[in-house]
């Protein structure tokens, strides 16, 4: 943006890039959503009971990995009989031990007993968990710290949203595209299937399939998502791609000798995505919300897994421990509102039309 | 009309079909272009001329099957282009190219001046990138531009700059055959010329031959070497554009003509001005097709559609032009003035200039 001699000037993506930057509202939705990714990355050393870092017998380890999957934490210390308890531990069977700890001591899947933390009591269980300085957003019927919980469960409310669009994206955008292009019969055939999975309930998809799949997991949900999610972008992706295949340029390169594979992927995609982009992130709001339901109505990941909307399920039973509805509702509040924000700035960047009438 | 025309086209025909009800039945079908002939020298160009929606840029995208043709045979150096597929197509059209009348819509936005240009040569395997850029800098040059334009995006352009980056992608492949596709009527009066006269000097340079499609008289007649006359997707008239322009003999040509304003006071002449739509392509009336909005109208041209008829360089479709020829002993000349006169006595003639007298 400054005024060196621009070699290679702006291209679309870095103008529309320019629009969005002036978006405060917009730019503060993309910060929000990039702290709840490093807060996925980091989740086990913001919250955890295992060492980020620690020293035992002579060797260095990193125990924390054990939060992303249970094979990466290291082997010796099942072995010394830890039972996942590292602090007394370490300092009981190796006296010369150190370690780097979480900045909260708190187990997002079990409840933290007295004196695991020297000086540490035991969380509050039932009603008596009300946040406090040791339990920033209270703990819940167990005794499980609500914020280690919503710390770890940021990783499935990430990657419901861009799991699921991933795939519904993919799905949309070839499907549209195909249609689109080559119109005819096959047009006709991509979009009477486009009107059928429309047609299909995805909330009672999901539900069924969990009820046939013997071990259900978060996976099986996302996979369902995006299966029936892709029907706006197909049908916004057949539109652009009709209205550009019969543009002079695609007309220009088919006269250079350009197939239709060369003309619907340098051609038209990259002038039909902007569009395409809008619904797929809305797409990521609806997502979460969707995950949420499932786990609030209790077909969610099974635990231990923690996500967000099951923070809110574990609410139902007790109503006045209002802090496992107000913690994990503002969490997902916030995240959804976060793309939407972003879509429509996004829309506002990329759309010509707009921008000429702000000029 | 040479004896060895670089194209020949023949009954050319490019039917659309109009699809309607639930299982889109074909109920009809949009006759843009019915039946044209007409065929090119190497190094001439032929202007053809029409108002619009009578088929003129259908014409130009089916030779080059832009637009597939339904009917006719299109003959480019020899090669039936109609029975051409695949990589045949592919090389045909590496010969015959294009230039749209849009700059704004034919230059892809998200694509770089280089890579716009680069196209063409990347998709036909041409030489290695150095030499790729060469001839892409050739080509920019030729058109007027300089290189400094290779990485910059198509919108930083203006309309002028932009038709000539169009010519340079046509020129990169070092084609034979140009379609201009109303190549100047989007830009400003001034910067016309000036690609005009780009036109003009790329043709004699690089020896090519030009299908110049248009509605402006004035451009057509100083560009080309014929000029062919299109009405309801039919060539009513065809002739050396000395004698078209001197003596049009097709009363549709001459109310064409008599629109074209004249800075000329002294040559107040009587504008005729045509009643009535052109008809719908879908449903073209029987007959001539010109004989619904035609002044000059008689039984025989409502019902028999009229045969070409040629003299004096023209090649006429007119049953009246026809009669006058033969009267006239196939003097063009005489006849065009007896149908001219015929044209200015009709009250669909008002005087030029004003509300008339």
């Amino acid at each position: 943006m400054n005024s060196a001699p621009a070699t290679r000037s702006a291209g679309f993506w870095a103008e529309a890039w320019g629009r969005f930057r002036r978006k405060k509202l917009a730019m503060a939705a993309l910060a929000f959503i990039g702290g709840l990714v490093a807060l996925a990355l980091f989740a086990p050393a913001i919250a955890g009971t295992k060492p980020v870092l620690c020293r035992y017998k002579g060797q260095l380890y990193a125990p924390c990995l054990g939060y992303f999957d249970r094979r990466l934490e290291p082997a010796i210390f099942a072995k010394d009989r830890f039972r996942g308890t590292y602090p007394t531990n370490l300092a009981a069977k190796d006296p010369e031990s150190w370690a780097i700890w979480p900045l909260v001591f708190q187990d997002p899947y079990r409840s933290v007993r007295a004196d695991e933390w020297p000086g540490l009591p035991a969380n509050p269980a039932k009603d008596e968990g009300r946040p406090s300085p040791r339990n920033l957003f209270g703990t819940d019927q167990a005794g499980v710290d609500v914020f280690a919980k919503m710390v770890h469960g940021t990783t499935i409310a990430l990657l419901v949203g861009f799991v699921s669009m991933g795939i519904a994206g993919t799905i949309g955008i070839v499907v549209g595209a195909v249609g689109g292009y080559f119109g005819g019969w096959v047009d006709m055939v991509t979009s009477r299937i486009t009107e059928i999975v429309m047609c299909i309930p995805t909330l009672v998809l999901i539900l069924a399939v969990i009820a046939v799949i013997e071990k259900p997991t978060i996976w099986h949900t996302m996979a369902i998502i995006g299966a029936t999610g892709w029907t706006g972008i197909a049908r916004l992706t057949r539109g652009e791609f009709l209205r550009l295949k019969g543009s002079e340029f695609v007309m220009a390169a088919r006269a250079s000798g350009a197939g239709p594979v060369r003309i619907m992927l340098r051609h038209i995609l990259p002038n039909a995505l902007a569009p395409v982009l809008v619904p797929i992130t809305f797409g990521i709001a609806s997502a979460v919300l969707l995950e949420s339901s499932l786990s609030f109505l209790g077909f969610g990941p099974p635990p231990p897994t923690a996500s967000w909307g099951s923070i809110l399920n574990d609410a139902r039973s007790n109503l006045a421990m209002w802090w496992l509805v107000a913690f994990p509702g503002i969490a997902i509040f916030l995240t959804v509102l976060a793309y939407n924000l972003i879509g429509e700035a996004l829309q506002e960047a990329t759309d010509p039309r707009l921008r000429e009438a702000r000029k | 009309m040479s004896l060895d025309p670089l194209l020949a086209v023949s009954g050319l025909e490019t039917h659309f079909p109009v699809r309607a009800g639930l299982m889109r039945r074909q109920v009809g079908s949009v006759r843009a272009v019915d039946g044209v002939s007409f065929s090119i020298g190497r190094q001439r160009t032929l202007g053809l001329v029409g108002e619009s929606g009578c088929g003129k840029t259908t014409v130009g995208r089916s030779i080059l099957r832009l637009v597939e043709p339904t009917g006719g045979r299109v003959h480019f150096a020899g090669t039936d282009v109609r029975a051409t597929h695949g990589t045949a197509l592919a090389a045909l059209r590496r010969r015959m190219q294009i230039v749209f009348q849009d700059p704004y819509g034919s230059l892809n936005p998200r694509m770089t001046i280089q890579a716009i240009l680069e196209e063409g040569l990347v998709i036909h395997r041409l030489g290695t990138a150095p030499e790729r850029l060469e001839r892409v800098r050739r080509a920019l040059e030729r058109t007027g531009l300089t290189a400094a334009a290779l990485e910059r995006y198509p919108h930083e352009f203006s309309g002028g700059q932009r038709q000539r980056i169009a010519i340079a992608r046509a020129l990169v492949l070092e084609p034979e055959f140009l379609v201009l596709d109303e190549p100047v009527s989007a830009l400003d009066v001034s910067i016309q010329a000036q690609v005009v006269n780009l036109l003009v000097e790329l043709r004699e340079q690089l020896g090519l031959t030009y299908l110049f499609i248009s509605h402006d008289l004035s451009v057509v007649e100083y560009l080309s070497d014929e000029v062919a006359v299109m009405y309801l997707g039919r060539v009513v008239e065809h002739a050396t554009a000395a004698a078209l322009y001197r003596a049009p003999l097709h009363p549709y040509t001459l109310a064409l003509f008599s629109a074209v304003p004249r800075i000329d006071p002294a040559h107040r002449r009587r504008r005729l001005v045509l009643t009535g739509d052109v008809p719908s392509p879908a449903r073209p009336p029987a007959g001539c097709r010109f004989h619904p909005r035609c002044p000059l109208a008689e039984r025989v041209c409502r019902e028999v559609d009229p045969p070409a008829t040629a003299a004096g360089g023209h090649l006429v479709h007119c049953h009246v032009a026809a009669r006058e020829l033969e009267r006239a002993g196939g003097d063009a000349d005489s006849a065009a003035a007896v149908v001219a006169d015929m044209m200015a006595s009709t009250p669909t003639a008002t005087l030029a200039g004003g509300g008339g007298s």
